[in-house]
């Protein structure tokens, strides 16, 4: 045996000496199977072009993500597929009727301006993809707000273009919605709008699969879910001719509720971490949804509603502390009112 | 039933317990370090040039009350009494003996009598002079513990958990000697006053489960206790909490809410101790990890050093990255290999590019997965950041004292940061900080008496 001549020289790096093989790729990888039922509806609804948006976007995220770090002389990190998350993710937010360009500057804003700048993966407060949508929606109002007719639809709507439920909803003259704007209709993801949102059953099928792979918890996207729901249950609209209840179910099924509830209120770095946190940022990001519904000029609040929330994660874990081990509710209590009494002292 | 605790983690277990226990023999010469317990140093009884028998006490600090004696493992000659290499880091004191392999006993100790056997002072003076300390790993002198718990504590456990990946030994113990575990058992509830003890044990040990209830429990006074199978379910707090529901208060003992808590292993020296009058000198370990060709379950006696135990077991069949004493989650690094093995070694590891998922740049995604796994329900992220901004005052908001440091948030983190290494260090740190600010406060107040 050689050991006897050898001075073995140890990794003295730390505790624990094993380590789950799930890494960051790992979980990204997670998400985006999540998504593909979402992007397969997309590309069954408005065609190939679905597929042209997605490699512009995915490769232009990429190379921004690479050559910014490349240049700032920072560690290479588009190997954790975050990167390319985003630019799915992107893509599933934009209308169809986007242009090819139009993804090259969202991948540059979202990567480079709200992802790099303030340190890359984990450390920017608002979500990537949604900062980039809400940009572009202020540069290009009109290119993605029309929407393209579905293929399913093809033969019932005689036009290029036409109006989403949501639209329907909240206009200023309440007209009857189309007999195609079924609830079923609406579930299955027959009707306008954002690539990846149509289809309720296809996000949720992500979901559930995000949930299996204890990717998320159900806090953030039931309470945000759960809070649009009662709003619009309790409050209903009048002169729709819709019971609240109905009322309730179009809110939760038009729109970008469901794709924005789970898959990007969730997103890790611009939410919560906390429990309780992350049930009161839904609840907040619920509630912001209904009043930019009922209140703006702009039928569609989830994302807005979200990047709001975005800046308020880090307070709210800051004030909602877990109740650690060994602390009863009494020892909170008293805990909380002996450093108020400081406070007072001081 | 056992109550649940929140958090924890399922690390893939590595157990082979269907591997028959082998002996390794000890060496030529055997190096018994004079620290092997929380607590005062022993002082060396021997000389250089004494002949020793296996099992003769050879140092012992009878002044220091927190304090456990420590036997030579075989018989022999003391060649040098010498610092040596000690597997929790610097060079310390240790007796060297060279064995004559004839391994002759000593009669310092005899079997207890029938009375003492039911003497809870005996019992304990008998657990001080064996040496008997925790055999979990963490070598807290069992004497003390169960002295000092006396009149606080209502309820002793005992921890058949060992939910740390690849450990055998208390697995073993349990198939091997269930009676013999039982009878220790009961010792160290009669040394506690106590009509009962609670014997927690994962539910992954089913036929040590079965075993041991087939040997009828109830006449020891012993209750099995079977457990969800769940990392750091062995922890000290999460013990007590699975079995009677109470929760340690952060900064407390465990006797602070009636509890003691002892290893099985422990238990099993207890019985060897006084039934026989063999003091603690041996232990079950485990030798495994990639770089070992099989993983071993070994008896061995202490005093062994880990080059001639990894000899023994066939020597690397991998380049080694890294050799760990204890568990893979909680065990510690050992960085010289001549080192040797104490009471508290459970296991033997040695780890090589395989299970090295330590990344260059790690990087927090803030996913809270950490929250989710702390047994303690701290959260180790803001934690993390405190720690590397160097702020103590926001560490110590976040609790990072409560710190049990069992790994599940490093285990679990995908952005593989060093997560409880960073809170150990922070933890040392804040122990300085604390006693240093402390002295300059007395050295003021002097100034100010003058």
């Amino acid at each position: 045996m050689a050991m006897k001549e050898r001075d073995y020289v140890f990794d003295a790096s730390y505790q624990p000496q094993v380590r789950t093989p799930r890494g960051t790729s790992n979980i990204m990888l997670d998400v985006i199977i999540a998504l593909l039922p979402a992007l397969c509806v997309g590309v069954w609804a408005f065609g190939m072009k679905v597929v042209l948006l997605l490699a512009v976007s995915v490769c232009s995220c990429v190379f921004f993500e690479w050559i910014y770090r490349k240049l700032m002389k920072k560690p290479k990190s588009i190997g954790d597929l975050s990167a390319c998350v985003t630019g799915l993710l992107m893509t599933l937010v934009m209308p169809v009727n986007a242009t090819w360009w139009m993804m090259i500057i969202g991948a540059f804003f979202a990567i480079i301006v709200v992802k790099q700048l303030y340190g890359g993966i984990g450390k920017n407060f608002i979500n990537p993809a949604l900062g980039a949508r809400a940009f572009l929606l202020a540069s290009y109002s009109s290119a993605m707000t029309t929407w393209a007719v579905p293929t399913a639809l093809a033969g019932q709507v005689d036009a290029e273009t036409m109006a989403t439920p949501l639209s329907y909803l909240y206009a200023d003259n309440f007209t009857a919605l189309p007999d195609y704007f079924s609830m079923g209709n609406l579930f299955l993801g027959i009707r306008p709008g954002c690539i990846g949102e149509i289809s309720a059953l296809a996000i949720l099928i992500g979901f559930a699969y995000l949930l299996i792979r204890k990717v998320i918890t159900w806090r953030i996207p039931v309470s945000f879910v759960g809070t649009v729901a009662v709003l619009c249950l309790i409050f209903g609209k009048s002169g729709t001719g819709m019971n609240h209840a109905e009322w309730m179910l179009y809110n939760v099924l038009s729109g970008g509720l469901l794709l924005g509830a789970i898959f990007m209120a969730t997103d890790y770095a611009t939410s919560p971490v906390t429990p309780k946190g992350q049930l009161i940022y839904g609840i907040g990001c619920g509630a912001i949804t209904v009043l930019i519904r009922y209140f703006g000029s702009y039928a569609e609040g989830v994302t807005y509603a979200i990047l709001l929330m975005n800046l308020l994660a880090f307070s709210l874990d800051k004030h909602t502390k877990v109740r650690r081990f060994g602390v009863s509710k009494e020892d909170e209590k008293a805990e909380k009112e002996a450093a108020k009494k400081e406070a007072k002292a001081s | 039933m056992p109550f649940k605790f929140k958090g924890g983690v399922h690390p893939k277990y590595m157990k082979a317990p269907h591997i028959p226990v082998t002996v390794i023999t000890p060496p030529k010469e055997v190096i018994v370090p004079m620290q092997m317990h929380i607590g005062a140093p022993c002082q060396p009884l021997v000389a250089v040039g004494d002949k020793v028998k296996m099992g003769q006490k050879i140092g012992d600090n009878p002044s220091a009350p927190l304090c456990a004696a420590i036997h030579s493992p075989v018989s022999g000659t003391v060649t040098k009494i010498e610092p040596r290499p000690h597997p929790l880091g610097d060079d310390l004191m240790a007796v060297v003996i060279e064995n004559d392999g004839l391994d002759t006993p000593s009669d310092e100790l005899k079997p207890m009598t029938e009375e003492e056997l039911k003497d809870p002072k005996a019992i304990l003076q008998r657990m001080r002079e064996a040496g008997i300390v925790g055999m979990g790993g963490a070598m807290f002198p069992t004497e003390f513990k169960l002295r000092t718990g006396l009149g606080k504590v209502d309820t002793l456990i005992i921890n058949g958990a060992e939910c740390e990946p690849y450990l055998n030994g208390d697995h073993l113990t349990m198939l091997n000697h269930p009676e013999e575990l039982l009878k220790g058992i009961q010792l160290a509830r009669t040394a506690c006053g106590l009509d009962k003890a609670y014997y927690g044990i994962e539910k992954n040990k089913q036929d040590a489960i079965d075993l041991l209830n087939s040997k009828d429990p109830a006449k020891y006074g012993v209750e099995i206790v079977p457990e969800n199978v769940k990392y750091p379910q062995g922890g000290e707090k999460q013990q007590i909490k699975a079995i009677t529901n109470r929760e340690v208060k952060p900064g407390g003992l465990p006797s602070g809410v009636g509890c003691n808590v002892i290893s099985t292993q422990t238990a099993y020296a207890i019985y060897r101790a006084c039934y026989e009058g063999v003091p603690c000198y041996g232990r079950i370990m485990t030798i495994a990890g990639s770089g070992i060709a099989a993983p071993v379950n070994a008896e061995v006696r202490i005093g062994m050093p880990f080059r001639y135990i990894i000899e023994q077991c066939g020597g690397f069949v991998r380049e080694p990255k890294k050799l760990v004493m204890g568990g893979p989650m909680m065990g510690l690094i050992i960085s010289n290999i001549d080192a040797v093995n104490i009471k508290g070694t459970a296991g033997l590891l040695v780890f090589t590019e395989e299970e090295d998922r330590n990344v260059e740049d790690p990087v927090c995604i803030n996913c809270g997965q950490c929250l989710q796994v702390c047994p303690m329900r701290l959260e180790p992220t803001y934690m993390y950041k405190y720690f590397l901004k160097g702020d103590f005052e926001g560490m110590m908001a976040y609790h990072i004292t409560d710190c049990i440091e069992c790994g599940c948030c490093s285990y679990n983190c995908p952005g593989r940061l060093p997560l409880t290494h960073s809170f150990k260090t922070a933890k040392i740190l804040i122990q300085n900080k604390q006693r240093e600010e402390k002295a300059r406060a007395e050295a003021l107040a002097k100034e100010a008496a003058k």
